[in-house]
């Protein structure tokens, strides 16, 4: 197996289909949490992963040898899931704020009395708050949301790769802070 | 900027999408606002607690699984020559492609005049009974092969060589026909489709030969899921929708 992403690169565009499969171990745990995120099923983060590596090894000649294979996959992962998300219709329904402010507001907070900020994050129900805010975003919302919060693309960069007005992507982003903000709040406040 | 800043703006301010101007005023104006410094606080917070979403957990071996996956379509030869290696999935295609040229040309030939409408409809139809026909053959292929790996013998261990190799070319056509019953809104067949495709890739990626172990935990996550019962409820169903389509056809020539 070859030591760097470098020499996999190399020997993979010679047809070395062991070299490609080295840089599958190596990223595909990467490829399918990024693809969790923006697409938010476990279904469709597999199929990004495999059209993520298919599209990579066809345009293994492309790759720049200087840059960071990691990095040019990350790319290619994150274009597969806009292009997943893009190619559905949007028929599923996203949790309505009412929704959400009526499950932020029901659920009674844990005492969060000494504990630091840094325990409550990692906590599980917090975690558990997170999920289900999650599963409340429409697959717009969270893209949007994931490419400005996680990917740090700028709103118009979004706009373009989701074919969204800026005016919509905003929108898109503002509702999806607004169902994180609901979630999290109780647990964040006065931490 | 005298006026307090609202959700959307603090969102903006957060994300440093403000232009410079309107960042400076926020800026001054959470210099001097406690309450919007407070909100400000909460938002940053929040956005810190999303950082600490959990990534999800995947089995061990999961490179091997996604390996399994990948490897056939990899093997293939790129360019033109690709169209001479005839993988199940292809020639699922090809033969779709193949009949819906050859109907349209005798649904033109042969038949009298028809309204455009009759003819997308038709072919459309024509589609959806081939598609229907290569599902029921992979169904019948991959219910064979769950058959022999459910009863195959041995003491100490079992020899799956057969079964992986025939696994892994039904890997690729499974894929397939779970992505267009995801994309045509067919819940159910996906569900199932899926279900079939973990075992499969499973068995893809596995040695030549088995513990009685291996095969036995292999076997009751075939009896659990009631995958062998599932396959051939679909299968049968399959085969009724065809004959449904083909009695729909005659019914209208």
């Amino acid at each position: 197996m070859p030591h760097t992403d470098a020499a996999a690169v190399a020997l993979a565009r010679d047809g070395d289909s062991e070299a490609f499969h080295s840089l599958v171990e190596r990223h595909s745990r990467a490829v399918y949490r990024l693809a969790y995120r923006m697409t938010g099923t476990p279904q469709d983060a597999e199929d990004v992963v495999q059209e993520t590596f298919l599209r990579a090894y066809k345009q293994l000649g492309r790759f720049e040898s200087r840059a960071n294979f990691g990095t040019w996959l990350h790319r290619i992962a994150v274009n597969c899931s806009i292009d997943l998300i893009r190619s559905r219709p949007h028929r599923e329904a996203a949790l309505d704020l009412p929704d959400l402010e009526q499950f932020g507001a029901t659920t009674e907070r844990t005492d969060t009395s000494g504990a630091t900020p840094e325990r409550l994050m990692l906590s599980t129900e917090v975690q558990e708050r997170i999920g289900t805010a999650m599963s409340g975003l429409s697959s717009m919302e969270r893209a949007a949301f994931m490419l400005r919060h996680f990917e740090g693309h700028s709103i118009e960069e979004i706009s373009q790769s989701l074919g969204l007005k800026t005016n919509a992507t905003k929108h898109s982003i503002f509702r999806a802070v607004r169902k994180m903000r609901v979630a999290l709040e109780p647990f964040v406040a006065d931490a | 900027m005298t006026t307090h800043l609202n959700e959307d703006d603090l969102v903006l301010h957060y994300y440093g999408e403000l232009d410079s101007e309107a960042s400076t005023r926020a800026q001054q104006h959470l210099g001097i606002c406690a309450e919007c410094r407070r909100n400000h606080t909460r938002l940053q917070r929040v956005m810190a607690a999303v950082d600490a979403m959990p990534d999800p957990v995947l089995p061990d071996g999961y490179e091997r699984i996604v390996w399994a996956r990948l490897q056939p379509d990899l093997s293939s030869p790129s360019g033109w020559r690709a169209w001479l290696s005839f993988s199940p999935a292809r020639l699922a295609w090809m033969a779709a492609i193949l009949v819906l040229v050859s109907g349209a040309f005798f649904a033109g030939r042969m038949t009298k005049p028809q309204t455009a409408a009759t003819q997308v409809v038709s072919a459309d139809q024509v589609r959806q009974q081939i598609l229907l026909a290569a599902l029921s053959e992979h169904l019948d292929k991959s219910q064979t092969m769950l058959i022999d790996l459910v009863t195959a013998d041995g003491d100490d261990v079992v020899d799956v060589s057969t079964e992986r190799d025939r696994a892994t070319d039904l890997v690729a056509a499974n894929r397939l026909y779970r992505q267009s019953a995801a994309a045509t809104g067919e819940a159910g067949v996906a569900e199932l489709l899926d279900q079939l495709e973990e075992l499969l890739v499973e068995l893809a990626a596995s040695p030549d030969k088995l513990s009685s172990e291996e095969i036995n935990s292999v076997r009751q996550r075939i009896d659990s899921n009631g995958l062998l019962f599932k396959v051939r409820v679909l299968s049968s169903t399959v085969r009724e929708r065809q004959k449904q389509q083909i009695r729909t056809r005659s019914a209208a020539l």
